[in-house]
């Protein structure tokens, strides 16, 4: 039997648009917070959990380990978990894992994202989140798979633009309530259906922002919760499901995995009802429209009559009997995205503990829902948290928290700040395989091809070797099936896959396109053309138009675009045919790469230490708790998580003190060619102070290098990222022999 | 309640696998573990797996997890880690008694990486530690340090690389088994120095796949589990500037709790043999030093080759290790074979990080 778990502690930062915070200072600044609240110390931490979505957002591959030391995971068990844009939700859940399983009995639980750093726009981050061979070379990105799924939503549910303007406005306007809303405001529905139209059905303020923040929670087993005489709320029940990533093979007006997940909770909650049974709800909003389509699920109602009912009588307003995102979810306080599905397992927290303040609901809450959504309109992760008899609690410092009250640094610009730009060249060429190299022969030959998966009886485009709702049985036998079909959804776009602007008058109409004589529920995605936007429906009958044979190589843009068919008849031609051969020629690889820079900004300690550097100078950072200076300066103590401050605290080091405390000599430069000279690089140490500075040693070749050297801080001037920290010896050497 | 590995899968372990997808590739190791362990798609509760984005060349490596596990629209989710990290995390799962049987993925397919030097700098902190020359430039420097701090010699680091690619030449998964002698080792091409091209492992492509389940379900379905017995995870400071580079604080803080699980006490007398972390091949050295076995001791390490023979798999290298240990457990080890019935298992996470995991299992489950 599981063990109870409860929440005892929530710290959070500002959200915001661009923070001048390091990931592991956002993440520091958070726990910090969630100590006090708690009143423990990193030491009463048994294990942390991290949360955070794509490596793309921060610009560091191995994200989770960077956030280490800002986690307060040092010298502790420590583990990230990631399930897109459901991790925030799926955090709390991983946490749990930890206590109920009695493993600890307290555990951290974190999820930070600075999405900030991604240039041009983290919005390209999505661009490579697509199938590479089927999807990618379209240039499809996150806001053109939500139109898509947001149009046939629309569709069948009913929901007219202004309708789910109405919800954007209605939780935007909750958050003016919440002391971290980075995009609070009071508008009306009109505004959002007159901001910006991006790509059809999507305007601007349907959308949440891009933000930077992190949330902490800490959870704790029944017995520490009561003895900390916190007013406890427990998690009564988790559900997390993931589908399938072919997502054009399914109806993505109703996203079943979410109700997998939240059956799931529910049955572990005890919840018969959840209409019933469920006080008020966070469903991930971000989209409007997605915290209809969510709550459909989180209800268990595929018919989307409750909660039409629910919207048209006001009741998904906070003073209503259902209300959603009381914490002015995604769409209002922002949307980093772990952080924001944990930052409404916090606003579960604050509202079944009576510290939600203004925004607190004013009726007995029971129960609250929270719920993440992500991947490829995939994933579903599922919280259910109850009060158990816990006493409101009447005096909180949440209750009157103001966003000044929140840690964190806003910039506008990252000129504003100490930065370091960065391009990784991160290149790949992908092994197609089997199936999908006989899918490209095919688009060579102006055919789509599918394999038959007789297990399920399906045809499956692109073609697979396996059924993977099939008990992973072998699907041995290709066709070539017809490339005329019928528009299950679409979008008429203005962006690109950047979101930057497309050329004045130019519009990218991207469809889901049901083939024609296979399961209905078998799509593709691909370009409409030879139409006017205005004149795109759902259900109308389309055509491929392919590229000259000359001109196709094997790729899913040698159809250049479907085009409208009419109502003429079309004579199917489904025939099997014999797949590649399997040789290294047939097998060739597709040519990929990440199309992302970097602009990262050094951080509060960091631009202490550029700033510095610049003057020739080095400063440690002052730590009460443990009297010593360390170095490079920091705005947190990793063994505390106290927080500092590196310039009241900052202590000044004599540059031209350090000694060598370990080097090597490389010989390779970043991509592994052959430096023409090879270069040393040395880990220095100061007197009386801890840590070390890593820089490059010049002015003396690799042989000339020994431990314990003494060596001086070069030059001063432009210092914008670690190359140009750079040491010289102090008196010049007697060769050695390198210890080898 | 216990765990225990029910069966095991994998596929590839070459140093190129062109002709299988990932997809394909996985799917073929999951069928061969769903075999051995004894147990159809319908039984299985969920699925962890342990992939980080970059490797995989998606943004999201998550979402292109379930369908070639045949785990469409069930509990799935990916652990950013080490393939044992998702083992301790399934095994948690597990404790929670509310799964039973789960299934551990992960894959490498390193050869479809054209730049990992690049990849590997991008995991470097961008503020003070991302510089313009080879990443290798923190183990290089690492390595100084271990032989300044330790009682290794050079010589003894090189022999680590002799005899475990020494022993992967009789293994059927160790693509770069060769007899080398210390000299070839000490005087191949110079990386970061004193860290030669031949003291790192070699890159391989391959698939590893793990059913855990509990030990009810270990005695209803499998024909040979291996039982958990304990396993721990630790990180060491992220921050490489107060970092001991001459020590794995990680290891020290996993094997503390995999230890105290196990009822391990003194761990050269009681453990049979050691599937350790040797990506670099200093790394075995320390990581043993750092779970309380030392130079004087002699241990059955790494008797299949480890990564040094058997290739660099990114997030399953430590998979790897545990279907190693799995089949030295049941006996199957063929030429590699070593009386075993107590093993540790350990994963490393590879530059720049600190963070391991720690597991130790038997062939029977040991009264605690």
């Amino acid at each position: 039997m599981s063990n109870r778990v409860a929440v005892i502690g929530v710290g959070m930062t500002k959200f915001m648009r661009r923070a001048q915070e390091t990931p592991g200072e956002l993440a520091a600044e958070a726990v910090r917070m969630a100590l006090e609240d708690a009143g423990l110390e990193r030491d009463d931490i048994d294990a942390v959990t991290l949360g955070t979505a794509p490596d793309a957002f921060d610009g560091i591959h191995m994200k989770g380990e960077h956030l280490i030391a800002g986690a307060g995971g040092v010298d502790k068990p420590y583990m990230r978990h990631f399930i897109g844009g459901a991790t925030g939700v799926m955090s709390p859940i991983h946490g749990w894992m930890h206590v109920a399983s009695g493993k600890y009995n307290t555990c951290m639980v974190v999820a930070e994202e600075k999405m900030s750093s991604c240039f041009p726009h983290p919005a390209g981050a999505f661009v490579t989140i697509f199938d590479r061979v089927t999807e990618q070379p379209l240039e499809l990105t996150l806001i053109h798979i939500f139109a898509l799924e947001m149009a046939r939503f629309m569709h069948v549910y009913g929901y007219s633009e202004r309708e789910l303007a109405e919800i954007s406005a209605m939780i935007k306007r909750n958050a003016l309530n919440h002391p971290a809303a980075q995009t609070a405001v009071d508008i009306s529905a009109d505004d959002v259906l007159n901001s910006p139209l991006l790509s059809w059905p999507v305007k601007r303020f349907d959308i949440s922002p891009t933000s930077d923040a992190a949330v902490a929670i800490i959870l704790a087993n029944e017995r520490i919760a009561r003895a900390l005489k916190k007013a406890p709320v427990f998690i009564e029940g988790v559900g997390f499901r993931l589908e399938t990533a072919y997502w054009c093979t399914r109806d993505l007006c109703y996203p079943d995995y979410v109700a997998m997940a939240a059956r799931d909770a529910y049955a572990m909650a005890g919840i018969v009802d959840p209409v019933r049974d469920i006080d008020f709800f966070e469903p991930y909003d971000p989209f409007d429209y997605k915290a209809l389509h969510h709550l459909n699920a989180l209800l268990l109602d595929k018919t989307g009559r409750t909660v039409r009912e629910l919207f048209e009588s006001g009741n998904l307003q906070p003073e209503g009997s259902h209300p959603i995102c009381p914490s002015g979810g995604a769409l209002g306080v922002g949307n980093p995205i772990a952080a924001t599905g944990l930052m409404k397992i916090a606003e579960l927290y604050f509202q079944l503990s009576g510290q939600a303040g203004k925004r607190q609901l004013q009726r007995r809450l029971r129960r609250g829902v929270a719920q993440a959504w992500g991947d490829l309109m995939q994933a579903g992760t599922v919280v259910v948290m109850g009060a158990d008899g816990a006493s409101p609690i009447t005096s909180s410092r949440w209750n009157d928290m103001k966003r000044e009250d929140l840690p964190g640094t806003p910039i506008k610009s990252v000129d504003e700040v100490a930065n370091i730009a960065d391009t990784p060249d991160l290149r790949y060429a992908w092994d197609n395989g089997f199936a999908i190299s006989t899918y490209l022969d095919g688009l060579k030959k102006g055919k789509i091809r599918g394999s038959l998966d007789t297990r399920t009886n399906r045809m499956m485009v692109p073609a697979r070797s396996f059924s993977e709702i099939g008990d992973l049985a072998p699907v041995t036998n290709y066709f070539d099936i017809g490339d005329t079909g019928v528009v299950k959804t679409f979008t008429i776009s203005h962006i690109n896959w950047d979101s930057s602007p497309l050329a004045k008058g130019k519009v990218n109409i991207f469809a889901v396109i049901a083939l024609d004589g296979i399961n209905e529920d078998m799509g593709l995605v691909h370009k409409l053309g030879d139409i006017e936007p205005e004149d795109v429906e759902i259900g109308m009958r389309v055509k491929a138009v392919w590229k000259l044979k000359a001109k196709r190589s094997g790729d899913i843009l040698d159809i250049k675009y479907f085009a409208p068919l009419g109502e003429g008849k079309i004579k199917l031609d489904i025939k099997q045919i014999k797949p590649v051969e399997m040789d290294v020629l047939s097998m060739a690889q597709k040519l990929g790469k990440i199309p992302l820079s970097y602009r990262y900004t050094a951080g509060i300690a960091g631009s202490k230490f550029y700033a510095d550097l610049g003057k020739g100078k080095i400063n440690g950072t002052y730590c009460a708790a443990r009297d010593e200076v360390v170095i490079p300066p920091a705005m947190f103590d990793e063994e505390t998580l106290d927080m500092l401050d590196p310039e009241t605290d900052a202590r000044e080091i004599d540059p031209g003190s350090g000694r060598i405390r370990s080097f090597t000599v490389v010989f390779e430069d970043r991509q592994g060619r052959l430096l023409e000279k090879e270069q040393v690089v040395v880990q220095v140490e100061f007197p009386g102070v801890a840590g070390s500075v890593f820089g490059l040693l010049e002015g003396v070749a690799g042989d000339g290098v020994e431990e314990g050297m003494a060596v001086k801080l070069a030059g001063g001037g432009t210092m914008d990222g670690p190359d140009r920290v750079v040491f010289t010896l102090k008196e010049t050497p007697q060769p050695v022999k390198l210890k080898k | 309640m216990g765990v225990a590995v029910l069966g095991m899968g994998i596929c590839g372990f070459t140093p190129t696998s062109t002709g299988l997808s990932y997809r394909e590739m996985i799917a073929k190791a999951a069928k061969m573990a769903y075999r051995d362990a004894g147990v159809t798609i319908d039984l299985i509760d969920g699925a962890v797996s342990a992939e980080e984005d970059f490797p995989s060349g998606y943004s999201i490596a998550d979402e292109y997890v379930p369908d070639q596990l045949g785990m469409v629209r069930k509990p799935v989710y990916t652990i950013p880690g080490d393939f044992m990290h998702a083992v301790a995390s399934a095994a948690m799962q597990i404790e929670t008694g509310r799964f039973d049987i789960l299934v551990v993925e992960s894959y490498s397919k390193a050869s479809n990486v054209l730049t990992k030097d690049e990849m590997t700098r991008f995991a470097f902190d961008p503020v003070y530690n991302r510089f313009g020359v080879s990443p290798h430039w923190l183990a290089g420097l690492e390595l100084n340090s271990f032989l300044m701090e330790s009682e290794y010699t050079i010589e003894e680091v090189a022999e680590v690389v002799v005899s475990n690619r020494g022993a992967a030449i009789s293994s059927i998964t160790s693509p770069y088994g060769d007899n080398f002698t210390i000299d070839d080792i000490l005087d191949a091409r110079p990386v970061a120095l004193p860290l030669t091209e031949l003291m790192v492992a070699g890159y391989a492509d391959g698939a590893v796949i793990a059913v855990v389940g509990s030990d009810e379900a270990a005695k209803k379905y499998a024909r040979s589990p291996a039982y958990l017995a304990g396993i721990g995870w630790g990180s060491g400071n992220s921050i490489l500037e107060r970092r001991d580079h001459s020590f794995s604080a990680g290891t020290a803080v996993a094997s503390r709790r995999a230890y105290e699980e196990a009822s391990v006490v003194s761990p050269y007398e009681e453990i049979d043999a050691f599937f350790v972390s040797d990506v670099y091949a200093h790394r075995q050295l320390m990581h043993l030093e750092a779970l309380g076995v030392h130079g004087t001791q002699r241990p059955v390490v790494n008797p299949n080759g480890g990564a040094l023979g058997g290739g660099d798999l990114f997030e399953a290298t430590g998979g790897a290790r545990l279907y190693e240990a799995f089949t030295q457990l049941r006996g199957e080890a063929g030429p590699c074979q070593t009386a075993v019935d107590r093993v540790l298992v350990h994963a490393w996470r590879g530059i720049p990080t600190d963070s391991c995991v720690v597991a130790i299992l038997d062939n029977e489950r040991r009264s605690s």
